[in-house]
């Protein structure tokens, strides 16, 4: 059997995944996170490329004002850094690790490309504006049980499913 | 008593340190439980493949389960940690633009990023457009985004004390709702496969 | 749903029931946070004034109680009409909890001086506790201005004359004069009723 194709059971992945978010809470108070993580770079790039700029700008202002620490030495730079190492990893132990497009045989490489930037351009202005992306505010918040999890859950899993006949050419 | 770093327990090097290492446990899951395959991903909207809704839902219920046994127990405090504030407006309209980027894009961030980093290109092309949305939304923020994003204020809220319930009834209910759902997506999956062959 | 997956889900559920039923025994902690702590002690009307309190003690408020915290030697020395003796470092006993966490009575800290029943005052916020005053100034103050009230000054407005009367009157019910070997009179604590759990949040930003 290809075993690429083998996955760890889902209930298993989610129990351990949810062991991973207490101990991220438990040691670091914080919960697992990506967009948090993508932010913090996006706003040292632009404070090192014009800190004039930065230190003006509501957006960024709040991060930059210590000259001392680098706007991206956060919890969640590092933790994505994990990330990747563990990722690699996994990919590695299941022989997973190659080039290619996840998309459905009908579409062409170019139209899943296309929209994978769209897509990609609206789950980054969505998470700015939401607090956070499905990771670091839905799962980490329905963790402690905070109200704006739950709104973003139905939010995007509902919208999700409203939107998913209309882009169905996409994926079947 | 945790959380041991905003309590002073540990310092901010090793707390990074810590930080990498529970990374390193996040994306392994996410690849091994198949997140990385965009297929898979957008599986949960068309009824072939639910491993997103398993896997969410088990851990968010496993760290509820958790967080409040040991705030219980007290071994951490619940009020030091992290705690997503509610802004109810643009959570709701942000999660909507999400469910848009969600189906066409086929990824969230963070598998965007767990499959970028293991040879998908979709999903490089996924994290480079994120990177434009971000840059493109801190440089429109004050007109566009700075007032909706205060709207709606809610402050640190509770679900379970917003609906006037214990935080174990709450946790109970959502666990028992579902149990029921992972029943009912088994019987679905079984029935939409045997439609059609779906590749993943 | 294969075996395997019914027993994973089958640790969720049981993990459920075991938080379902320790929370369900005792008082969740309440999530006063910090920064709303801070609204809320910035808030004015957490004092009670000695002349507010003696004008409810004679009209025999039956909604007041007040706490002593001070230790038992003093409260047995002297004490307001009808308080019951809690010291601080008891406060949050469980036995107390009926007394302090309320919305039917009114309760009143009071010590000596302001500081212990500020003290109390804070503990019962972080609580999440309604409804709890400090009596200002405690009972030094409550001397002074109730037990020998100073007569005005010629000089005087007639509010200031008036407010005299109010207190030589209230000297009189309370005994004043002297404060040492007061007798008195010690109302039994009055039945109480359990306040319903308020929800708690909030927070800033």
């Amino acid at each position: 059997m290809d075993k690429s194709k083998t996955y760890m059971n889902s209930y298993l992945a989610g129990i351990l995944l949810g062991v991973f978010m207490i101990a991220a809470y438990y040691f670091s108070g914080e919960g697992l996170g990506a967009s948090g993580a993508m932010k913090a770079v996006v706003i040292a790039s632009v404070n090192d490329i014009n800190h004039e700029y930065a230190a003006k700008a509501p957006y960024f202002a709040a991060r930059v004002q210590n000259e001392d620490k680098s706007p991206a030495k956060t919890w969640l730079v590092f933790e994505i850094l994990g990330v990747i190492a563990g990722a690699i990893l996994s990919a590695a132990l299941y022989g997973r690790l190659k080039l290619s497009i996840g998309k459905a045989p009908t579409i062409s490489n170019r139209t899943r490309l296309i929209a994978a930037l769209i897509g990609g351009i609206l789950f980054g202005v969505g998470s700015q504006l939401g607090r956070g992306c499905t990771s670091g505010m839905v799962m980490s918040g329905m963790g402690v049980l905070s109200l704006s999890g739950f709104i973003g859950l139905v939010a995007i899993f509902g919208g999700g499913y409203v939107l998913a006949y209309f882009f169905r050419k996409l994926w079947i | 008593m945790g959380p041991l770093f905003p309590t002073g327990a540990i310092g901010d090097e090793l707390n990074m340190l810590i930080g990498f290492i529970i990374g390193i446990g996040f994306g392994f899951l996410l690849e091994a439980a198949g997140f990385t395959n965009t297929r898979k991903l957008a599986g949960v909207f068309y009824g072939y493949d639910f491993v997103v809704l398993k896997v969410f839902f088990s851990a968010a219920i496993t760290a509820a389960i958790g967080l409040f046994l040991m705030n219980h127990y007290g071994l951490i405090d619940l009020n030091e940690i992290y705690y997503p504030k509610t802004f109810w407006i643009p959570t709701l309209i942000g999660g909507f633009i999400m469910a848009f980027g969600f189906i066409i894009g086929g990824f969230c961030p963070g598998t965007s990023i767990c499959a970028a980093v293991t040879g998908k290109i979709d999903a490089m092309i996924f994290v480079l457009g994120a990177i434009i949305g971000i840059v493109g939304y801190a440089f429109t923020y004050e007109p566009l985004w700075e007032h909706l994003r205060g709207t709606g204020k809610m402050g640190k809220v509770d679900i379970a004390h917003w609906m006037g319930i214990s935080d174990g009834t709450f946790i109970l209910i959502m666990t028992i709702i579902a149990a029921i759902t992972f029943f009912a997506i088994t019987v679905i999956q079984k029935r939409v496969t045997a439609k059609r062959d779906y590749q993943l | 749903m294969k075996k395997i997956d019914v027993l994973y889900v089958g640790i969720m559920l049981v993990g459920a029931f075991w938080a379902f039923i320790v929370t369900s025994n005792s008082e969740p902690i309440s999530r006063v946070t910090p920064c709303k702590l801070v609204d809320i002690i910035a808030q004015s009307d957490k004092y009670i004034s000695t002349d507010e309190l003696a004008r409810r003690l004679m009209s025999d408020d039956p909604t007041l109680t007040l706490i002593d915290l001070r230790n038992k030697q003093e409260f047995n020395s002297y004490s307001l009409n009808g308080a019951i003796n809690i010291p601080l470092q008891d406060l949050l006993n469980k036995q107390y909890v009926d007394i302090i966490n309320q919305d039917v009575q009114t309760v009143i800290f009071y010590s000596n001086s302001s500081d212990l029943a500020v003290k109390a005052w804070m503990l019962t916020q972080r609580m999440g506790y309604s409804n709890n005053y400090i009596l200002k100034g405690g009972l030094n103050r409550w001397v002074e201005t109730i037990l020998r009230p100073e007569e005005p000054s010629a000089t005087a407005t007639l509010a200031d004359y008036e407010k005299y009367s109010f207190r030589k009157a209230a000297s009189a019910y309370f005994g004043g004069g002297s404060v040492t070997g007061e007798s008195v009179s010690k109302k039994p604590a009055l039945h109480i009723k359990r306040r319903k759990k308020a929800a708690a949040g909030g927070g800033c930003d």
